[in-house]
C-alpha cells in the first residue's frame, strides 16, 4: 500500500525526513510546509507541493501520515490539527515541552484515535540495538549501573552553508528547555525502555553559556522496580565537527559490562567508505539500500521512520509508546522542578 | 615602519593575561597623537564558540585591552567593544555566550551590534575594480580602532588574523555572499576601516587541534601582524591570496617590520602552534564533498542537510 506522506517544517531534522521519505519504498510525500521561502527551495526541487503553513496544506492534501519537525513551542497546535483530520504523526523529540502539554497531546490523538509516535531514533542506533539484546538475553547478568553520555554542540551545530541558529531555542518558554530536554530526552529514553519507570535521585543543571536554558545537565536516576541506578551526563558545550560524535550507553552487570562503543565504528571514515560499497552493491543487486548508514549517526532516523511508515501501512501497533514518552517527561520536569526550574504551564 | 611585539604570558590566570597584554602594548609604544575620545575594541567573535576552542577572543584578553586604554588615555575614556551579525551568528547572543556582555558589566564598557544602528554603504577600490561595503558610522567616526583577533588556520582563506578579523566588521549579516571576492572585501573593508593597533589573542591557538601556547602579539599596523603572524602558522605569506592582494594594494607596511621578540620567539611559536596543512584540508574535504555526492547518486542514497550546499 502506498502511504501518501505531507511534511510540516524543513528546518534542520526536517529536511532530514523529507529526503528519507522521499528515498523510501510504498511512501510518496505529496506535500510539505514551511513559513520560510528558503526551506521551501528543497522540496520545490523535488516538484512536491508547498505550502505556507500546516493548515492550508492539512485543508488541501488527502494524506496518510505527516512528519512534524517543528519548533517545539508550535507541536501541540499542529498535532492537534493533524490528529483532527484524521492524519497519522510521526513527531520529532521531545514529545512536548512539559508534562501538562504532553498529555493534552496524548488525550487528544487517543480520543482522535490516530497513531503518534515519537521520533527517539537513538533507540535505533545498531549499537543501541545490540545491547539491549545483550541485557535481554542476560549476557550481563543483572544490570546493576548505567551510564550514559551524550555531549554535542546541539543546536549550535555549524552547517556546511551558515545559516543561523534558529531564535527559539534561546527563548526558554519557546523551547521549553535546553540541553536536558533536547539531548537528555533520548538518553531518558532509552533508560526508560530498557529499566522502565525512574525516579529522579539527584541532578544538576549547567549554564557555561549564560543562557536561560541548561546547557548541560547530569541526573542520578533509579528504578524503583529493578534497582539499577542510571547517570544521565549531557551537554551542548562542545564544538562538534561531523562525523564526529560523542554518545554512549555503558551497562555495568553481575557478570560483565557492556557498550554501545563496543559496537560503534572505531573509524567513521572507514565505516563509511564499507558501507557506501554495500549500499552500491545493494542497490546494483536490487535489494534494499540501508539509507544513511555511511554516517552511522543519521542512519537510525531513517531506521525509525521507516518502523513508523511500516506500522502505520500495516496498522500495527508502534514500535514507540505514548506511554513511555509521557515517562520520560516526567523525569525531564522533575529533575527541572529539583533544580528550582519552573516548567510553563505549571 | 611598522612594529610587531611577540610576548608570552606566564600562565592563564586574568592577571598573567592582563600581564602580557601591557607588555605587548607597552613595548609597542604607540603614539597617542589624536584626541582619543571613542576607542573601539573589535574582537573575533565568529560563531558561538567558547574561547578555549581556540576561535574567539578570549573576554579577558579583551578585558586586559580595556585596562591598558584606561591607563594610557584616562579612566573616562568612552570604550566600545563591537562586532558585527555573522552568516551563522547573531552578536547578541554571542555577547551573552561567550562571556562578553560579564565582562560589559564588570568593566563598565558598551557592547555594539555593527550590523544595527547606522550603516552607510561606502566605496573602495580594489585591485582597479570598485566595490561597495556596508560599515557602521561608529567605526568611521571612532578615534582608535584596536583590533582583537585570533590567529587560526581557516578552511577557505587558509589563514585568519587581524586584516581577516575585520572583514567580521563589515555591516551585512550574510558575509557568505563575499566568499566568491573574500580577498577582495578583506583588503577593500580594511582601506574603509583602518585598524590602529593589534592585539594577537593566541593564549590558545587553533590549527588542526586546540592548544594553549599563551602568546601574545601586540602589533601597530594589521598586514604587518598577518605577515608575521603566518610566518609562525609556517605559510608563506604570497601564498595566502588576501595577504598577496593586501601587499599589492600597499594597505599596510611589510617591507620594514620592526619584530620585537619580547618573551616569545618567532620560532618558539612557529613550533608550538598545532598546524594544518590548510590546502591538503582543502582539496580532502572538497574531494570528500565530491566523492559524496557521486556515491549518493549511484546509490540512490540520502545526504544530511548538514552536508548539503
Amino acid at each position: 500500500m502506498l502511504l501518501k506522506v505531507g511534511v510540516v517544517g524543513l528546518g534542520k531534522m526536517g529536511k532530514l525526513h523529507f529526503m528519507n521519505a522521499l528515498h523510501m519504498k510504498d511512501v510518496k510525500v505529496l506535500a510539505a510546509a514551511d513559513q520560510q521561502k528558503s526551506n521551501q527551495q528543497l522540496a520545490k526541487k523535488y516538484g512536491i507541493r508547498v505550502y505556507d503553513d500546516y493548515e492550508k496544506l492539512f485543508d488541501s492534501e488527502d494524506l496518510d501520515a505527516v512528519i512534524i519537525s517543528l519548533p517545539n513551542f508550535l507541536k501541540k497546535d499542529s498535532i492537534f490539527y493533524a490528529s483532527e483530520k484524521g492524519i497519522d504523526i510521526f513527531v520529532d523529540k521531545p514529545l512536548a515541552r512539559n508534562l501538562v502539554e504532553a498529555e493534552e497531546i496524548v488525550q487528544k490523538v487517543r480520543t482522535q484515535d490516530v497513531k503518534l509516535m515519537v521520533g527517539v531514533n537513538y533507540r535505533y542506533f545498531d549499537s543501541v540495538q545490540k545491547i539491549k539484546n545483550i541485557l535481554d538475553e542476560g549476557g550481563i547478568g543483572d544490570a546493576i549501573i548505567a551510564t550514559s553520555e551524550l555531549i554535542m554542540d546541539g543546536p549550535f551545530s555549524h552547517p556546511l552553508v551558515p545559516k543561523p541558529v534558529p531564535e527559539w531555542w534561546f527563548d526558554k518558554e519557546k523551547a521549553g528547555g535546553g540541553a536536558l530536554l533536547d539531548l537528555g530526552y533520548h538518553l531518558i529514553d532509552i533508560l526508560t525502555w530498557m529499566f522502565g519507570d525512574l525516579k529522579v535521585e539527584f541532578s544538576t543543571l549547567g549554564h557555561r553559556f549564560n543562557l536561560p536554558i541548561e546547557d548541560s545537565a547530569i541526573a542520578v536516576l533509579k528504578s524503583p522496580k529493578t534497582g539499577i541506578s542510571c547517570v544521565v551526563n549531557v551537554g551542548w558545550f562542545s564544538k562538534m565537527i561531523f562525523p564526529n560524535f560523542n554518545f554512549r550507553i555503558n551497562l555495568h552487570g553481575t557478570v560483565g559490562y557492556v557498550s554501545t562503543d563496543q559496537f560503534a565504528p572505531k573509524n567513521l571514515y572507514l565505516h563509511a567508505v564499507k558501507e557506501g560499497a554495500l549500499n552500491f552493491l545493494r542497490r546494483t543487486m536490487g535489494r534494499k539500500v540501508h539509507y544513511l548508514s555511511y554516517t552511522y549517526y543519521y542512519a537510525s532516523f531513517a531506521e525509525i521512520l521507516d518502523r513508523f511508515f511500516e506500522s502505520v501501512r500495516n496498522d500495527m501497533q508502534l514500535p514507540v509508546s505514548l506511554e513511555e514518552e509521557l515517562e520520560v517527561i516526567k523525569t525531564v520536569e522533575a529533575i527541572y522542578r529539583q533544580n528550582g526550574v519552573l516548567k510553563w504551564p505549571l | 615602519m611598522a612594529t610587531v611585539v611577540l610576548t608570552k604570558a606566564n600562565g592563564f590566570t586574568q592577571n598573567e593575561i592582563g600581564e602580557a597584554v601591557s607588555r605587548a602594548l607597552d613595548t609597542l609604544n604607540y603614539n597617542f597623537d589624536n584626541n582619543n575620545d571613542l576607542v573601539v575594541i573589535k574582537p573575533n567573535l565568529c560563531y558561538y564558540w567558547d574561547y578555549s576552542t581556540g576561535e574567539t577572543t578570549n573576554p579577558r584578553v579583551v578585558s586586559a585591552v580595556i585596562d591598558w586604554v584606561r591607563q594610557r588615555i584616562g579612566k573616562d575614556v568612552h570604550i566600545l567593544v563591537a562586532e558585527a551579525d555573522a552568516s551563522a551568528m547573531r552578536t547578541k547572543y554571542a555577547f551573552k555566550m561567550l562571556g562578553y556582555e560579564k565582562l560589559s558589566r564588570e568593566k563598565n564598557v558598551n557592547l555594539v551590534n555593527l550590523s544595527e544602528g547606522e550603516i552607510v554603504d561606502r566605496d573602495v577600490i580594489v585591485a582597479r575594480e570598485k566595490y561597495i561595503l556596508p560599515v557602521n558610522k561608529i567605526l568611521l567616526e571612532a578615534s582608535l580602532i584596536i583590533n582583537v583577533p585570533k590567529m587560526k588556520c581557516h578552511r577557505a582563506v587558509g589563514f585568519t588574523c587581524a586584516l581577516k578579523n575585520m572583514f567580521g566588521a563589515i555591516a551585512k549579516p550574510r558575509k557568505y555572499v563575499y566568499h566568491s571576492r573574500l580577498a577582495h572585501a578583506i583588503v577593500g573593508i580594511n582601506k574603509i576601516v583602518k585598524t590602529n593597533i593589534v592585539l594577537v589573542d593566541s593564549m590558545v591557538a587553533v590549527g588542526k587541534t586546540p592548544k594553549k601556547i599563551g602568546v601574545i602579539i601586540g602589533s601597530d599596523d594589521a598586514l604587518s601582524t598577518d605577515f608575521v603572524a603566518a610566518k609562525a602558522l609556517s605559510y608563506k605569506p604570497s601564498k595566502i591570496a588576501y595577504l598577496k592582494l593586501a601587499m599589492r594594494e600597499k594597505i599596510g607596511n611589510i617591507d620594514n617590520i620592526n619584530l620585537i621578540e619580547n618573551s616569545a620567539r618567532l620560532k618558539d611559536v612557529k613550533k608550538e602552534f598545532p598546524k594544518q596543512n590548510y590546502l591538503l584540508q582543502k582539496l580532502s574535504w572538497n574531494l570528500q564533498l565530491r566523492t559524496l555526492r557521486t556515491y549518493a547518486r549511484l546509490a540512490n542514497d540520502v545526504i544530511p542537510p548538514i552536508l548539503r550546499e
